[in-house]
């Protein structure tokens, strides 16, 4: 699956799981994803999301230090069948 | 009479099922206009009661995009709203003055509708489909939780639940705090929504819903046919403060809370006991220092199951006397729903709100009084009261019973 695809797609997720509306026209990659409004709890949420929506299995500590868009991005490119 | 600080009420926030302005609620109440409809969102047909007084969904969306925020657990949702009106009313909402304030808040169900989703995920899915962040969701303080971050309240957060008289229990705790000099500021009242299929079902098993498929005539209070209650969702928040403080920082205050009683039945779990409701009417009387002939009107817990409003008019007999020939008593359930947890304050709010303006609303659904209910009752449409001073009943499940008496602002 390409990225920009998997990208789309986790703007869904992320958008389910946030508590307030999330301005995409500021995020980048490099945005830290506690910019976007992300604490640890709503990360929780994120990671169920996408193992939902990309059928994956994620273990919340392997992805426990990423901190940025693009590095959960990429986590989730590792993870997802191409 | 307690002695103490008086406590003032400067701001109120409703969400209801006739809207969240107080001057079109009004205007539904003086025309007899009910939120109870046709239950939607989910099959009812096959259940006994398929009616209640559900919020709009799109005044919810709206005054939640409005607190820059997106759609959570509805019941949270419902009180971040109505503490959110209330606090802009009472001129705090921005104002750093607020920041001690206390937030208690009653539920009966909490937030039953995440519970709901998660039993259907881990029925459907397991472990897995559960939401990790199901626990501070679901947790029924997240309410109060939710008030105190949302807007920077420091003062303490807890839930009160006893079930129909939490709302009820919880003004009246957040009165005997400011009273009694522990908290200057504290916002009070519950909130309730649960009408989703496993929730509205298990009331629809124990009975006492009204099988009346006209919503027009369902809940039917203190009537002679009454066959049970209606259920409803909403929230209503109240700012209780300090008199001296409200008055000092130029506040609009609306009114006071002058008294309080509580007590339990100790009997059944589910029927009203006379004289446990007696024992909380006469401590709310004696904490306020009034008498029943001080009382303009009596806001009853008026739920139109026929146990509870032959009791409640029994314990109304019995208390006030003589004076239960004059003092107009009447239900706003037939309005709102049976709002469980909610229902003191949303009612609590209605009844300042009816004394500030002179005029109770109607039993808008009696049509052939019970001989049982043998006090003055207000009839089918609104009437006018002469007064300041009314009593709100609150009578819940597991014998609790709570009591406040109200008072209209006299400058």
């Amino acid at each position: 699956m390409k990225r920009e695809e998997i990208l789309e797609r986790l703007k869904g997720v992320m958008e389910e799981a946030a508590t307030e509306p999330i301005d995409w026209s500021k995020a980048e990659e490099s945005t830290p994803l506690a910019g976007l409004g992300f604490d640890s709890l709503a990360i929780l949420d994120v990671l169920y999301g996408v193992e939902q929506e990309f059928e994956i299995e994620v273990d919340a500590e392997e992805v426990a230090d990423l901190e940025t868009l693009g590095e959960l991005l990429s986590a989730l490119e590792e993870r997802i069948e191409p | 009479m307690s002695s103490g600080r008086r406590v003032g009420i400067t701001g109120i926030g409703l969400v209801t099922a006739l809207g969240l302005e107080e001057e079109e609620i009004w205007g539904a109440l003086m025309a007899g206009r009910t939120g109870i409809a046709a239950v939607t969102g989910f099959d009812v047909s096959k259940l006994p009661c398929g009616v209640a007084a559900q919020v709009e969904n799109t005044a919810l969306e709206r005054e939640v995009a409005a607190l820059g925020r997106l759609p959570g657990d509805r019941t949270t949702d419902m009180a971040l709203i109505a503490a959110g009106r209330a606090l802009t009313q009472a001129g705090l909402r921005d104002d750093d003055a607020r920041r001690g304030a206390g937030t208690l808040l009653g539920t009966g169900m909490g937030p039953a509708h995440t519970f709901f989703e998660a039993y259907e995920s881990y029925y459907a899915k397991g472990v897995k489909g559960l939401r990790p962040t199901t626990v501070p969701r679901a947790m029924y303080n997240a309410l109060s939780a939710q008030v105190s971050m949302v807007f920077g309240l420091t003062g303490p957060n807890y839930v009160v639940v006893s079930a129909c008289a939490s709302a009820t229990n919880a003004l009246g705790d957040g009165f005997r705090r400011i009273r009694d000099g522990h908290l200057d500021l504290a916002l009070c009242g519950g909130a309730e929504s649960f009408v989703n299929p496993l929730f509205f079902g298990v009331w629809n098993r124990l009975g006492v819903l009204s099988k009346e498929r006209d919503p027009a005539r369902a809940c039917r209070s203190f009537d002679g046919s009454r066959d049970g209650t209606v259920l409803g969702e909403g929230a209503a928040v109240l700012v209780l403060e300090d008199l001296d403080r409200a008055r000092g920082r130029g506040a609009r205050v609306r009114g006071e809370i002058l008294g309080y009683g509580e007590s339990s039945d100790a009997g059944h779990l589910t029927r009203p006991s006379v004289e446990g409701q007696c024992v909380a009417m006469r401590q709310a009387l004696a904490s306020a220092g009034v008498e029943p002939a001080d009382l303009a009107y009596v806001n009853a817990h008026g739920t139109a199951t026929p146990s509870n409003d032959a009791a409640e008019c029994a314990s109304l007999r019995e208390v006030l006397g003589g004076e239960a020939d004059r003092i107009p008593v009447g239900s706003t359930k037939p309005f709102f729903g049976h709002t469980l947890g909610a229902s003191g304050a949303i009612e609590t709010a209605l009844t300042l709100a009816s004394l500030e303006r002179g005029m109770v609303p109607g039993n808008r659904t009696l049509e052939g009084r019970d001989t049982q209910c043998a006090v003055r009752l207000v009839g089918r449409e609104p009437e006018p009261i002469t007064g300041s001073l009314a009593m709100k009943n609150s009578f819940g499940f597991g014998g609790g019973n709570a009591v406040l008496i109200i008072h209209r602002w006299e400058s």
